[in-house]
């Protein structure tokens, strides 16, 4: 029988790890750019050569919301998405910061095609992530992409349906997404990581901030079907209210909005 | 003069080699003959019999291009190994090269006197005579009277012994490259299966990449087609054609792209022979590397990766997005099959280093590009998620209904655009809220032409009267 280290001393080795904190860094990661995720994440970001799975009851519900903040950190690449659910909007991305351009669109049903589209999409040198979704999958083909990315060192993001929560997985990291009853916020149940299981839900608010203010706005004005339709505010006239409301708004709200006055759709109305 | 004599060592037929050299050839002597025409313009086959299985080079004229024989000799078979392994003799004439190839004294010192006549093809119909008045050797043979050796043996055995003995020159038909690589390869079975014309296809591949490297070429389109046994009477032929956006030399690449195309080809009868030809070709860039050793990724080029999916889902289910100039969610962006001009490619396939770009070019290109978006077609008041084509949506209540029903948190949005068109679009889109779904984008026609009938099943929607919504985005 050794004597016990003593706990102090244990803190100081750096190849000591105890069970209550986060696992070491053990590879590069990329921001999530969202803070309260990153404070319970080990090195404070997406791992960069893991898996990552993201859980979720119906695809197309939050998938940007939660990696766009982070893809548009990662170096200059293509982003690969493999069966995406939707149509990716280009507009919308460009508006967050994401320029389509760097996407690569992958449209196949089978499960066997997109596992493979997957796997050679990471073995490609210049992709920097790929963003797969995988409604059929098997553990052992989950094992397969995770090596592939590991040897090649890229982000990969597995989205699965929120049954699979039940089932093993060789992700590092295992997220399960849902949305907040009664308001737009996006929760996030951190299911696996490497460092100590996280009992609440992280709940990020994680909208663009003019869609954000819009919606401040409307909430406030509480905004009905048959209002509407007589009341229209100009972006001009939105954009100075929103700055009387709040500072937090005021400050990020892009100037160049208010000189473009071209664009059918930047027509925004919010009822007064 | 000074002659190289070269022997395909047997092993140059198998499968496999050592020495990271490419596999089986269809045709390896002239792959060494292309490879060999890098030394000296002056290379021809030769042999002693009716085979020609030998090639025979002349390289005095090349020996101070080279920095003398020895440099010569160390570039030939250290540095810039052939293509097959191969065995080598060298003489003052060809004949006397080939002579020491085939009696494997390659020792230089061996007399030209000491030579067996059998090395001699000139003097294989009169062996056994020569043999019976004791002539074995070279030497012997130059001994005889000249005169009663033409009466006995005819002139073209003292021709030929005049130019072994460099009395005489010595002419070839000399090989030349040709400017389209044309090979054929006669398959030992009749192949029944499209994808197991691999086998053979991989030998012409590796015989291609013989010629491209030496032409300093890649390959931008080539066809494979193969000859079928003509009595199921189906068409005889057919051909494959496989094109790149790069030159390539890079023949697992090629081998990749034809066994997908060949995978999904049913042949109506055997195959008995297959060839392989290119359609284009082009230079290769030449790149510097750097002094110091580069941060290698590993992996497949991006153009491989865009190839290989094209070739096995179909190009129009690899999709890049380009921008339009339009009010319409739907024109505002085009998902088209990737090209090779597209952005996406133009903006990361420098990385690969083998678009031919110098340093300059590249260093130019990377600081030059935009790493923010310039975009100005985007808002942050978009979805991102567009449904290919909108949903429509139940209306209950004179509420829009998707999995529950839907709270309208923001709009109208008014858009009208497209009256140029067929797609008219007179819409206002609402941003609604869903239990289920989150935030969505649906949208109200407005100015429906005729009045259309209602969903019955809920009861309590005004028949005829209410404007049509559609989902069109999520903001997910």
């Amino acid at each position: 029988m050794g004597n016990p280290l003593p706990v102090p001393f244990a803190k100081e080795l750096p190849s000591v790890w105890r069970a209550d904190e986060l696992a070491r860094p053990v590879g590069a990661v990329v921001a999530t750019g969202h803070a309260v995720l990153d404070a319970q994440l080990p090195a404070g970001g997406w791992p960069i050569g893991s898996m990552v799975e993201v859980l979720q009851a119906h695809s197309g519900q939050g998938e940007w919301r939660l990696l766009l903040p982070g893809l548009v950190r990662t170096a200059d690449g293509p982003l690969v998405l493999v069966g995406a659910p939707h149509v990716p909007f280009g507009p919308g991305l460009v508006g967050q910061g994401l320029s389509p351009q760097r996407l690569l669109c992958i449209n196949t049903a089978a499960p066997a095609t997109r596992l493979w589209a997957t796997e050679q999409a990471l073995r490609c040198k210049e992709v920097v992530a790929v963003l797969a979704w995988l409604p059929q999958v098997r553990a052992d083909q989950l094992r397969r992409l995770q090596i592939a990315a590991a040897e090649h060192a890229k982000l990969l993001f597995v989205m699965r349906p929120a049954q699979a929560q039940s089932e093993p997985s060789p992700a590092v990291l295992r997220l399960l997404l849902s949305l907040q009853a009664g308001s737009d916020a996006l929760m996030l149940h951190i299911l696996k990581r490497r460092g100590p299981p996280l009992e609440q839900p992280l709940v990020l608010p994680a909208r663009a901030a003019r869609l954000s203010a819009l919606l401040t706005l409307s909430r406030e004005r509480g905004v009905g079907l048959g209002q509407t339709d007589k009341r229209l505010v100009s972006t001009a006239d939105f954009t100075a209210t929103s700055k009387a409301d709040s500072a937090a708004a005021s400050t990020v709200i892009p100037i160049h909005v208010l000189k473009r006055q071209d664009h059918a759709l930047d027509r925004i109305a919010a009822a007064a | 003069m000074h002659w190289i004599a070269l022997q395909l060592q047997p092993e140059a037929l198998a499968d496999t080699l050592p020495d990271g050299l490419p596999g089986a050839l269809a045709d390896p002597l002239t792959a060494l003959g292309w490879w060999a025409l890098q030394f000296t313009p002056k290379v021809a086959r030769a042999g002693l019999d009716q085979a020609q299985d030998l090639l025979v080079l002349e390289v005095l004229a090349s020996e101070r291009l080279f920095g003398g024989r020895q440099q010569l000799l160390q570039q030939m078979f250290e540095i810039n190994k052939p293509v097959v392994p191969v065995k080598y003799a060298r003489g003052a004439t060809s004949l006397i090269a080939i002579a020491r190839l085939k009696s494997l004294q390659s020792l230089p010192a061996s007399q030209p006197n000491d030579l067996s006549l059998a090395t001699l093809a000139a003097a294989h119909p009169h062996l056994p005579t020569l043999a019976r008045i004791g002539c074995t050797h070279w030497g012997h043979l130059r001994a005889l009277p000249r005169g009663g050796v033409v009466r006995r043996f005819g002139a073209d055995l003292l021709d030929a012994l005049d130019c072994a003995y460099g009395l005489k020159p010595e002419l070839y038909p000399w090989l030349v490259l040709p400017e389209v690589f044309e090979a054929q390869l006669e398959l030992l079975a009749q192949v029944e299966t499209a994808p197991a014309l691999m086998f053979g296809a991989r030998r012409l591949l590796n015989q291609l990449q013989a010629w491209l490297q030496m032409r300093q070429c890649g390959v931008l389109a080539l066809e494979l087609g193969w000859t079928m046994d003509a009595r199921r009477n189906t068409a005889t032929t057919g051909e494959l054609v496989v094109r790149t956006a790069q030159p390539t030399l890079d023949m697992a690449h090629l081998q990749r792209l034809l066994s997908e195309n060949l995978a999904r080809i049913t042949l109506p009868a055997p195959v008995l022979s297959l060839h392989l030809r290119t359609l284009e070709t082009g230079k290769l860039g030449n790149q510097s590397l750097s002094l110091l050793p580069d941060a290698q990724r590993p992996g497949d080029s991006l153009h491989h990766l865009l190839e290989r999916l094209s070739a096995r889902l179909g190009p129009e289910n690899v999709l890049h997005c380009e921008a339009h100039a339009d009010h319409r969610p739907e024109h505002m962006q085009v998902w088209q099959p990737i090209s090779f001009t597209s952005k996406l490619v133009a903006n990361y396939l420098y990385l690969t280093g083998t678009s031919g770009l110098n340093d300059a070019q590249i260093r130019k290109k990377k600081s030059a590009k935009p790493s923010k978006p310039t975009e100005s077609a985007g808002d942050a008041l978009y979805p991102t998620w567009l449904l290919a084509r909108p949903l429509k949506l139940a209306v209950h209540h004179n509420t829009p209904v998707y999995q529950g029903p839907l709270t309208l948190l923001a709009g109208p949005q008014r858009l009208e655009a497209g009256w140029w068109s067929a797609t008219t679009a007179l819409r206002d889109y609402f941003l609604a809220h869903s239990e289920q779904m989150g935030l969505l984008w649906i949208y109200r026609e407005r100015l429906t032409a005729a009045p259309k009938p209602q969903a019955k099943s809920s009861g309590q929607s005004e028949a005829g009267s209410g404007p049509d919504w559609y989902l069109h985005g999520l903001f997910g």
